[in-house]
């Protein structure tokens, strides 16, 4: 559960870095003209369709991850259990992976921002505007839907480590745990997302930036060092 | 909106041909030759305010939403989730799984029946049809099972296929999109806007409203869109759309412009010299536009193969059915007829061609040079033999004063009396011999009282003294004499088939002068670059031997590969010869007076006048003073040609292996899906890579024409 509770963490401090550009998208979204019930319920659907994509894209890379790790079919929960080759080395490349994103947020690697932002996704979040001012409770939950495909390093780095883990349900979850993170802020966000001082967006995005170095590091550790496997028994509870 | 705008795709500018799929965008007509470019388009150009638009993508976001669910629910299905204590649970969440897959069915797989309907009531089955069937196939067996409480369901593969289907698709245009960039500015001529200035105001008018005397306003970055001259401005132009040539050309008050060309730093008030639709953009316009809607022999071979493509493909799905359901489960058995269904791609095979020639078209019309036609591109790339024609295609067509023979006096003389005759001359020797005296600095010599004696040459009067420069039947009609010198200087230059003028005044002949033809500068290096890319050059003339032999030393053709003295018909014999010898054979003319040969060859190329291209007696224009471009255009057809054959090699090869697989049950149809949509893509890429190829360069052996060659004898006095 720990590991499912710093994601959490990482989730909600890493939402304070989705205001530059989700939470634009979650500003604009605004307010329903038939009172407040009816905007929150907005904000819930924008928000459930942003969850669902986190979560089958977290459901899909576990699979992937079962897929190459173990053909017999055996999952193994997160951040224990045996490991065999193929597990190592997946561990081992989404660990650097998430100490990549994570030395990004700590702006230290600002080439790799540019891959992971560009990758012609902006004509798409541009037209996705429309949807935004379309009435409906349906175009809110469609642009949370195509909100969570938009290229973010965030969830490029939550991608890897439910890859890592091997199986689809840990995979779901680790992405659930995420985009559940990533819930408050992004629900506040429609009434005091531009209130929020800048400095205080900084400390959540270090934060994050800790927390998925922390994340990274334990998933390198995995890959590389046989005693993590001891090691990881003593710091968490198999899923 | 014509009828012919609606036989390219808005979106990614292919040929439609039958599949058309029609759609109301911001208020305009459009057309589109797939869902894809469909969906692509309006994703791109959908206005916000256009609910249709937005529609759309509620349409695809709630489908999506629903199939990752069912995606969700059913991989935690899969892997033993709800296994043991939650079995009971399993009836409920295969019912909720229904519940969720009628309404992403309805959403995601609407347009693929609405297309199946609609091709089949014309009695074809497409692509969609497989999709339609397949599809349908899983949800009703998934909707059965779930009430008869059987323990698998596959509302997951309903949905996923549908949706990697759509996603690919959508990836497909969005890539094919920029394969249009290229010819977006070619095609803009007619659809263009120019701003129009009428006393104070400023107007928008399309552009095939502004007529002859219109005063337009260009501003810096945007395309003039009519021939005309400068009023008001300065600034630089690049006119490579043209011209085929990319440089700034430095424009003030009074140049003039060409329509197509880009403005590039200043604002221009440009009074129109013509018509807007007979600019040559508009020509360039109107024959890239007929060329795309074209289609070459293997373009048609590849149709042909997709027509009969999707009915095999549906013979083999059942029979793989049918097949497998006698030795495994009913369900295991149609998922393997499914996945033989949905991998099996002729898109790719449909896509092979056009992407890659509508990108080589484009490529070459960006610097001038028209195709007609895809299959003269696909003829060009195989080309073993180009002629050229010798008059206006190796050589500039104009006469030079090549060479200056005089006899007691000195070159400069005698071109100054000669340049004072023929300035009141309009012949075309006399222009060059005007000009050559220009050349030199030389101020003619006064004459007056000149006639012009037709066929013979001109004379006049300077000091009292005749002045006469001709033939030599003029000079014995003066009874003037030629030295032996002159003499045999005129008959030595006649035999090489020269064309020669004596030159004389008071009582004698002084000079002959002797002008030709030269090659054009660009020919030697064009020649060489042509022989190096494997193709032997020959010259097929009308001129005499001798001067045939002389250019094509000039330029470096063998001697062997000369054939000169023919007539139309004997060219087009020659060529028909090299043919039987060589295999296919390019003609290189000036378009004018050989479009006969043209014709007649696998390829015709015309150099300068894009008028025949419309008259079709060539399938290819360079641009005027383009021969340079030549080798670059062979690079491209080849480059278009290898394109086509890898992306019909990975096509074909992809759909017998990936059927293969589906048939023998390897291929679980969700992922036969993503490897579908993944095909194409990798078809649509493989073309993109033509966009790297590398520009034409321009020769850089274009010396300046060499001086006249003087002798002179002087055992005489000078007069």
């Amino acid at each position: 559960m720990t590991a499912y509770l710093v994601i959490f963490v990482a989730g909600f401090a890493g939402s304070f870095h989705c205001i530059g550009m989700c939470g634009g998208f979650a500003c604009a979204l605004g307010r329903d003209p038939q009172g407040r019930g009816a905007t929150v319920l907005r904000h819930l659907l924008y928000n459930t369709g942003r969850l669902t994509t986190y979560c089958f894209l977290g459901g899909l890379a576990g699979a992937f991850g079962q897929v190459i790790c173990t053909p017999q079919g055996t999952t193994v929960p997160l951040l224990s259990g045996p490991l065999d080759i193929g597990q190592r080395i997946l561990a081992i490349l989404a660990g650097l992976l998430m100490i990549a994103m994570a030395l990004q947020f700590f702006g230290l690697l600002p080439r790799l921002h540019r891959i992971t932002t560009g990758s012609g996704a902006s004509t798409l979040a541009a037209s996705l505007r429309s949807l935004l001012t379309a009435p409906g409770h349906a175009a809110p939950l469609s642009f949370g839907v195509f909100n969570g495909f938009l290229p973010c390093p965030l969830v490029y780095a939550f991608a890897a480590q439910a890859a890592s883990t091997a199986g689809a349900l840990p995979g779901f979850l680790t992405m659930a745990a995420f985009g559940l993170g990533t819930f408050p802020a992004m629900l506040l966000m429609g009434g005091v997302g531009r209130a929020l001082a800048p400095a205080w967006r900084q400390r959540g995005v270090w934060l994050a930036g800790g927390c998925i170095l922390l994340l990274g590091l334990v998933t390198v550790g995995r890959g590389i060092l046989p005693f993590a496997v001891h090691f990881a028994h003593g710091w968490t509870e198999p899923a | 909106m014509t009828a012919q705008d609606h036989a390219l795709c808005s979106h990614c500018l292919l040929p439609i041909g039958r599949r058309a799929m029609r759609r109301t965008v911001n208020g305009e007509a459009c057309a589109f030759c797939c869902y894809g470019c469909c969906i692509a388009y309006q994703v791109k150009h959908g206005k916000t305010e256009e609910w249709e638009a937005a529609w759309l993508l509620i349409r695809l976001g709630v489908g999506g939403f629903l199939s990752m669910n069912i995606m969700l629910f059913s991989l935690l299905l899969y892997s033993d989730a709800f296994s043991g204590a939650d079995a009971e649970m399993l009836p409920w969440i295969h019912l909720l799984l229904w519940l969720f897959a009628t309404p992403a069915v309805i959403i995601l797989g609407g347009p693929f029946l609405r297309e199946a309907w609609l091709h089949g009531m014309e009695g074809r089955l497409t692509s969609s049809a497989l999709i339609v069937l397949g599809v349908g196939a899983a949800y009703l067996y998934s909707a059965f099972a779930t009430i008869e409480g059987s323990p698998h369901v596959y509302f997951d593969t309903a949905t996923m296929v549908l949706m990697l289907f759509t996603a690919g698709y959508y990836l497909d245009a969005a890539g094919r999109a920029r394969a249009a960039r290229d010819l977006q500015p070619l095609l803009a001529a007619e659809s263009e806007w120019a701003t129009v200035v009428i006393g104070d105001g400023e107007y928008r008018r399309p552009v095939r409203e502004v007529d002859a005397g219109v005063l337009v306003r260009v501003r810096p970055g945007e395309r003039i869109p009519v021939d005309g001259v400068i009023m008001e401005g300065e600034s630089h132009t690049d006119e490579a759309l043209i011209t085929g040539e990319s440089r700034q050309i430095a424009k003030g008050v009074d140049s003039h412009v060409i329509a197509g060309s880009i403005n590039l730093d200043g604002p221009l008030l440009i009074q129109s010299s013509g018509v807007a639709n007979a600019t040559r953009w508009a020509q360039i316009c109107r024959s890239v536009r007929d060329a795309l809607i074209r289609r070459s022999p293997s373009q048609r071979l590849a149709d042909n193969i997709v027509g009969v493509f999707v009915p095999i493909i549906l013979v083999l799905g059942i029979g793989a059915s049918v097949y497998w359901a006698r030795h495994l489960p009913f369900d295991r058995a149609l998922l393997i007829g499914l996945a033989v269904l949905v991998v099996a791609c002729p898109c790719a095979v449909g896509l092979a061609a056009p992407m890659a020639t509508s990108l080589g078209i484009g490529r070459l019309a960006r610097h001038g040079c028209l195709v007609r036609d895809p299959a003269a591109l696909e003829a060009l790339a195989r080309i073993r033999l180009i002629a050229f024609d010798k008059t206006g295609t190796l050589t500039s067509g104009q006469a030079r004063v090549v060479a200056i023979d005089s006899d007691g006096t000195t070159a400069d003389v005698v071109l100054a009396h000669a340049a004072g005759l023929e300035r009141h001359s309009e012949h075309g020797l006399a222009r060059a011999i005007a000009a050559a005296a220009a050349a030199r600095g030389l101020e003619p010599v006064a004459i007056h009282d000149v006639r012009v004696l037709p066929g013979r040459g001109i004379r006049g009067k300077s000091d009292g003294r005749i002045v006469a420069a001709g033939s030599a039947a003029l000079m014995r009609e003066l009874d003037w004499s030629l030295t032996p010198n002159l003499a045999e200087y005129g008959r030595r230059r006649e035999a090489s088939s020269h064309s020669v003028i004596y030159v004389g005044w008071g009582e004698r002949a002084y000079a002959v002068l002797s002008l030709d033809d030269t090659p054009l500068p660009e020919a030697r290096s064009t020649v060489e670059a042509l022989r190096r890319r494997g193709a032997r050059v020959t010259l097929l003339t009308g001129d005499l031997p001798a001067a045939a032999v002389r250019i094509a030393a000039a330029v470096g053709i063998e001697s062997g590969d000369i054939e000169a003295g023919l007539t139309p018909e004997a060219k087009r014999a020659a060529l028909e010869r090299r043919r039987h010898d060589h295999g296919m054979v390019a003609m290189v003319g000036d378009g004018l007076n050989d479009a006969a040969v043209l014709a007649g060859a696998d390829v015709g190329i015309a150099v300068g006048s894009a008028t025949d291209l419309a008259r079709e007696a060539a399938a290819v224009v360079l641009p005027p003073g383009g021969l340079w471009t030549l080798p670059w255009v062979i690079d491209v057809a080849r480059a278009v040609r290898a394109t086509i054959l890898t992306n019909l090699a990975w096509a074909f090869g992809y759909n017998l292996i990936a059927i293969g697989l589906a048939m023998v049950g390897v291929l679980q149809p969700v992922l036969a899906a993503a490897v579908m949509a993944g095909s194409s893509i990798i078809v649509v890429l493989n073309s993109l890579r033509l966009e790297r190829l590398p520009e034409p360069v321009p020769s850089t052996a274009a010396e300046s024409a060499p001086a006249p060659r003087s002798t002179a004898t002087s055992n005489q006095k000078a007069a």
